[in-house]
C-alpha cells in the first residue's frame, strides 16, 4: 500500500518532467546555428524551395506551435530525419541505443562483481594480511580512478593491449572488419549472436567489449566503491552492529545486516553514476569506434544535425529520469524510514 | 587559521606534500607557462612532424611539428583558467540562489513552500540531462570559443552549488545562532547572507576544488570529441585527440605526454581538495580515541586531590556470601598500543554473585562503558585489556576463543546497551531481530521462534505484541524499544545481565517501569544484575552494592546502604554531595 502510493506519486511527477525535458531540448536545439531547411536541401537548392520547406516545417511559426507539431509526431514514433545521413532518427536510435545500454550495463555488472566485494572486504575490521593487501590495492585505485580521464585510459589500454601486446582487438568497432553482425533482435551483439547460435561472433563480440567496458567500470566505479566502503565502515562501527554481536547473533547475520544498511546510499549513488556513465559512453564510444548513441550524438553535434541531437538528448534525459525513478523505488522499498511524501533525494 | 594550516601541513603524509608542491607548480604554470615554453606553441613546423623525444624536443613533436613540451607548459593556461573561471561563476550564481531557496523553504506559508518545491523540481529536470551531453550541446549552440565553453561548464555546474548551499543553509538555519541573529532583529536576507552563508563556506570551498578538477576533465573531454577548444590553441584534451590516431602505429608520445599531464593536473586538484578539507574540518583528522584521552586527562586534573586518596574497598562488599562468584574481574587495565602509557581503565577489580545486583556509578567519561565493553569482549579496535583477568564462573573470558564467546552471549551473559533505539538495526523488523536471536542459540523453526518472541513481548509488557513484531525500530517509542531489548536480554535465561545506562533518554515514569520490570524479572530467575548508571538514585533503589568509578578506577565499593550512609572516599562524598543539594 505504502509502496503503491509512492509509485503513483512518482509517476505523476514523471509526466510533467518528461514534457518539460523535451520542451527544453526542443528550444535548445532550435537555437543551434544555421538554417535547417537550407542545410537539408544543400547549398545548391533554389531559395524558393528552401522557403517552401521552411513553411512545411513550421519554422516561421512561434516556438510553441513548432513544439506542438513535434510532440504530435513524436507520439506517433516520428522523431524526424537526419539531413546528414538521410535516415529516420527513430531507426538510428533503435540500432544505437542497445550498444550504449550494453556497455553501461556490463560496466555496472563488472563494478558490482569486482569492486563491491572489494569495498566490503576492505571495510571489514579484521586486519589480517589478505585484507591489508586488498586495502593497499584499493587505496591506489581510489587515488587513481578519480583523476584518470576515461578517454585517456581507453587510449592507454589500446596502446598496451593492442599495439604492443596484440592480445585484444583494436578500436575497430563491435566486431572485426570482416565479420558480419547477427540479425537484429535485441541489438546487443552478444545476445543476438547467442540467439542465432553463432558462438564465434559471440566470443568476438565479448572480445571487442573488454576494453571499453573495463574503461567505464574502472573510471566510473570509483564513486560507488568509495560510497559502499565508507558506508560499510560506518555500519560495522554502528551501535546496532555491536549490539547484534553482544546478543550473540551469528557473524554471518551480523555482517549481512550491516551490509543491508550500507547498500541504501550506495544504490542512490549508483543512479547518479549511471547518468555519468552515459556521458562517459560518449567518449569511450568515440575512442573505440563503437557505433553507439554517444558517437551518434558527437557526429550530430559536430555537423549541427537537428533531429538526431533532439532525439538523443531527449532519450538521455528520459533515461536518467527513469534510472533515478528506479533507484528511488529500490531505495524506498529497502528503507522503511523514507516517507512517501516529498520526493527530494 | 594559520596555525591550523601549519598543523595540517605537519601531519600530512610525505606523498601528499609532494602532490601539494606539484599543485603549486601547476598554478605557477597557469600564470607563466606560455612565457617559459622554449618553442613557439601555436606555429606549425612541417619539417619537424612527429619527431620522437630527443635532446632538442624533450617530449617529441606532434603531427604539426609543434614541440609537445612547450605546448604542455602552455596548456594549463587554457584548461585551468577555463575550469577556474567556470567554477567561480557557478559558485557566485549558485550560492546566493541556494540561500534564497533555503530561506523560502524554511519560511512558513503555502506560497513560499510551493515556490521552493517547484524550483527544486526544475533543478532536478536540469540535472537529469547528462552533464557531458548538455555541455556538448551548449557549446554546439554557441560555438566553440573559450568564453562559450566557460559559460557551458558554469551552467552545468551551477545546480551543484545551489543544492549544496541550500542543504547547508537548511540545517544551519535551525541552529541557535540563527535564532539569536533573528531575535536581535536581523532581516531574513541579512540573516541568510551575513550570518549563515559564512558558516557554509568550508563545505563550499571543498566542493570548489572538486568541481575545478571535474571542470578540467570536462574541458578536456569536450575538446577531445571536437566540441571544445580547437587547434592550434594548446589544450590538453585536443592534444590527446590529435595524438590518438598515432598511438596505434607506435607513435605514442603525442597522446601519452599530454595525457599524463592531464592526469597529474586533475589528481593534484583532487588531493588539494582533501588537504583543504583537513584544514577546514579539523574534526576529520582526529579519531575518537584522542578525544577520549583528552577528556580523561582533563577529568584527572580536575580532581587530582581526590585521586591521590587510596581506593576504599570494603572487603565484606567484595565477597559477601560464601558461594563462588559468577563474575570476577581481577585487576584489569584497558589501553592501546597507540595510546602508550595512557590507560582508560586501571586496575579494576570486583565480583558479583548469582542473584546479586550491583551498580557502577560515576560521571561520564569515568570509563563505565569501557568496563562494560571489556567484560562483554566488545572493545572497539584498537583498545584491548592489557592486564588482569575476567572470570565467568570457572572460565577465563579473556583467553576464550571467539566462537565460544558467542555461545555464551545471551545464553549466559546478556547485555542491555544504552539508547535502545540506536541498538536496533533500522532496516530489520523487530520480529526478525527476535527470531534471529532465538535461533542464534537454539534450534527452532521460524514459527516456534515467533511464538517465543510473542511470549517474551507479553512478559515485558509490550501492548499489542503481534503488531509490534511487524514494526521497524523507528516506529517504536524509546520505552518500547527498551522493552524489546529487555525481552532480548531475558530470552535465553541468562545468569548475568549487564545493563549499561538502561534508561538513559527515557522519561522518569517510563524509567521506573523499565527498571522495576528488569529487577523483577531478574529476581524471578535468580539472575545477577550489573547496572551501569550515572544516576545515584537508580543505584540506591535497585542494587545491593555499589562501585564508584572515577577516571578509570574504582575508588570505592560497598553495600548500598553502607556506601550511602557512610561514604569513605573523598570522591564518593563529593558525588553524594552533588545529589543532596
Amino acid at each position: 500500500m505504502r509502496f503503491a502510493a509512492y509509485l503513483g506519486l512518482r509517476f505523476l511527477f514523471l509526466i510533467p518532467q518528461v514534457v518539460l525535458i523535451s520542451f527544453i531540448t526542443f528550444v535548445l536545439v532550435r537555437m543551434l546555428p544555421g538554417n535547417p531547411a537550407r542545410m537539408s536541401l544543400g547549398p545548391l537548392a533554389p531559395e524558393s524551395a528552401v522557403e517552401a520547406l521552411r513553411e512545411e516545417w513550421l519554422l516561421d511559426r512561434p516556438i510553441f506551435v513548432q513544439y506542438g507539431a513535434w510532440l504530435e509526431k513524436a507520439f506517433s514514433g516520428d522523431l524526424g530525419e537526419s539531413w546528414v545521413n538521410n535516415t529516420q532518427v527513430i531507426d538510428d536510435l533503435i540500432h544505437r541505443i542497445p550498444v550504449t545500454i550494453e556497455i553501461i550495463t556490463l560496466a555496472l555488472i563488472l563494478v558490482f562483481l569486482v569492486l563491491a566485494p572489494l569495498a566490503i572486504v576492505t571495510a571489514s575490521r579484521t586486519r589480517n594480511r589478505i585484507v591489508r593487501f586488498f586495502q593497499n590495492i584499493t587505496f591506489g585505485y581510489g587515488m587513481l580512478a578519480g583523476a584518470l580521464p576515461d578517454f585517456l585510459l581507453g587510449l592507454v589500454l589500446i596502446f598496451v593491449f593492442f599495439t604492443h601486446a596484440g592480445i585484444l582487438p583494436g578500436p575497430e568497432g563491435r566486431l572485426g572488419i570482416l565479420e558480419f553482425e547477427p540479425s537484429f533482435v535485441t541489438g546487443s551483439i552478444i545476445i543476438d549472436s547467442l540467439i542465432a547460435g553463432n558462438f564465434e561472433t559471440f566470443w568476438s563480440g565479448i572480445w571487442h567489449l573488454i576494453m571499453p567496458v573495463f574503461t567505464l567500470a574502472f573510471v566510473y566505479g570509483a564513486p560507488i566503491f568509495k560510497m559502499l566502503r565508507s558506508q560499510m565502515e560506518g555500519a560495522l562501527k554502528a551501535d546496532f552492529t555491536t549490539y547484534a554481536e553482544a546478543i550473540g547473533l551469528a557473524p554471518r547475520i551480523v555482517f549481512l545486516r550491516a551490509a543491508r544498511v550500507a547498500s541504501g546510499p550506495t544504490i542512490v549513488i549508483t543512479g547518479v553514476v549511471v547518468m555519468f556513465l552515459l556521458g562517459g559512453a560518449v567518449l569511450v564510444e568515440t575512442v573505440f569506434n563503437l557505433a553507439g548513441l554517444g558517437q551518434y550524438a558527437v557526429q550530430a553535434i559536430v555537423t549541427a544535425d537537428y533531429a538526431p541531437i533532439q532525439g538523443f538528448v531527449c532519450f538521455a534525459a528520459i533515461f536518467t529520469m527513469l534510472v533515478y525513478l528506479a533507484v528511488d523505488l529500490v531505495h524506498f522499498a529497502m528503507d522503511p524510514r523514507i516517507k512517501a511524501v516529498g520526493t527530494s533525494r | 587559521m594559520w596555525l591550523r594550516i601549519k598543523r595540517t601541513l605537519k601531519d600530512l603524509p610525505k606523498w601528499q606534500l609532494v602532490v601539494l608542491f606539484i599543485f603549486v607548480v601547476i598554478l605557477f604554470l597557469t600564470i607563466f607557462g606560455p612565457y617559459l615554453a622554449p618553442f613557439p606553441t601555436e606555429i606549425a613546423d612541417p619539417s619537424a612532424r612527429l619527431l620522437p623525444p630527443s635532446g632538442k624536443h624533450w617530449l617529441g613533436t606532434d603531427e604539426n611539428g609543434m614541440d609537445i613540451f612547450s605546448r604542455i607548459l602552455a596548456a594549463p593556461r587554457t584548461d585551468v583558467v577555463i575550469a577556474v573561471i567556470a567554477t567561480a561563476i557557478s559558485v557566485f550564481l549558485g550560492s546566493p540562489l541556494g540561500v534564497l531557496v533555503a530561506l523560502y523553504e524554511s519560511r512558513r506559508g503555502a506560497a513560499s513552500t510551493a515556490f521552493a518545491e517547484i524550483f527544486m523540481r526544475l533543478l532536478e529536470v536540469m540535472q537529469s540531462f547528462p552533464v557531458f551531453v548538455l555541455a556538448m550541446v551548449l557549446v554546439a549552440i554557441f560555438g566553440g570559443s573559450v568564453t562559450n565553453i566557460i559559460i557551458a561548464i558554469a551552467f552545468v555546474n551551477t545546480p551543484v552549488f545551489v543544492r549544496l548551499v541550500r542543504s547547508e543553509v537548511l540545517s544551519l538555519v535551525q541552529r541557535p545562532f540563527s535564532e539569536a541573529a533573528r531575535a536581535v532583529g536581523n532581516s531574513e536576507l541579512r540573516l541568510g547572507f551575513r550570518h549563515i552563508l559564512p558558516n557554509a563556506t568550508p563545505t563550499v570551498v571543498v566542493q570548489v576544488s572538486v568541481t575545478v578538477g571535474f571542470a578540467i576533465l570536462l574541458t578536456a573531454g569536450l575538446s577531445f570529441v571536437g566540441a571544445g577548444v580547437g587547434p592550434p590553441t594548446p589544450e590538453l584534451g585536443a592534444m590527446i585527440a590529435s595524438g590518438a590516431k598515432y598511438l596505434i602505429i607506435e607513435q605514442w608520445w603525442p597522446a601519452l605526454f599530454p595525457g599524463l599531464a592531464l592526469g597529474t593536473v586533475v589528481f593534484s586538484f583532487g588531493i588539494f581538495g582533501e588537504i583543504l578539507n583537513k584544514v577546514m574540518e579539523p574534526r576529520a583528522v582526529g579519531g575518537n580515541i584522542d578525544r577520549r584521552r583528552e577528556i580523561t586527562l582533563e577529568k584527572g586534573q580536575d580532581t587530582a586531590a581526590q585521586e591521590t586518596a587510596e581506593p576504599v574497598v570494603a572487603p565484606a562488599a567484595l565477597f559477601t556470601r560464601s558461594s563462588e562468584p559468577i563474575l570476577r574481574v581481577e585487576g584489569i587495565s584497558v589501553g592501546a598500543r597507540e595510546l602508550g602509557d595512557i590507560k582508560l581503565l586501571r586496575d579494576i577489580s570486583f565480583s558479583l554473585e548469582s542473584g546479586e545486583s550491583m551498580a557502577i556509578v560515576g560521571e561520564s567519561g569515568s570509563g563505565k562503558s569501557v568496563l562494560v565493553k571489556s567484560v562483554l569482549q566488545l572493545l572497539p579496535y584498537p583498545l584491548t585489556v592489557t592486564e588482569g583477568r575476567i572470570r565467568y564462573g570457572d572460565k577465563d573470558l579473556l583467553g576464550m576463543e571467539k566462537r565460544r564467546i558467542r555461545t555464551l552471549r545471551s545464553t549466559e551473559i546478556a547485555a542491555i546497551l544504552p539508547n535502545a533505539k540506536s541498538q536496533l538495526n533500522p532496516l530489520v523488523r523487530v520480529g526478525d531481530m527476535m527470531t534471529s536471536a532465538v535461533r542464534a542459540h537454539q534450534a527452532a523453526t521460524r514459527k516456534e521462534a515467533l511464538s517465543r518472541a510473542l511470549e517474551l513481548f507479553e512478559t515485558v509488557g509490550i501492548i499489542d505484541p503481534e503488531k509490534r513484531l511487524e514494526a521497524f525500530p523507528h516506529e517504536l517509542s524509546g520505552g518500547m524499544a527498551q522493552r524489546v531489548c529487555i525481552a532480548l536480554a531475558l530470552m535465553h535465561h541468562p545468569k548475568l545481565i549487564i545493563a549499561d545506562e538502561p534508561t538513559s533518554g527515557l522519561d522518569v515514569t517510563i524509567q521506573r517501569q523499565v527498571l522495576d520490570l528488569t529487577r523483577r524479572l531478574a529476581d524471578d530467575t535468580g539472575t545477577a544484575l550489573l547496572v551501569i548508571t550515572g544516576d545515584l538514585g537508580i543505584a540506591a533503589h535497585y542494587c545491593d552494592k555499589v562501585a564508584v568509578m572515577q577516571a578509570g578506577r574504582i575508588v570505592e565499593v560497598n553495600e548500598t546502604s553502607a556506601l550511602f550512609s557512610a561514604p569513605q572516599h573523598p570522591y564518593t562524598k563529593h558525588l553524594l554531595a552533588c545529589v543532596r543539594v
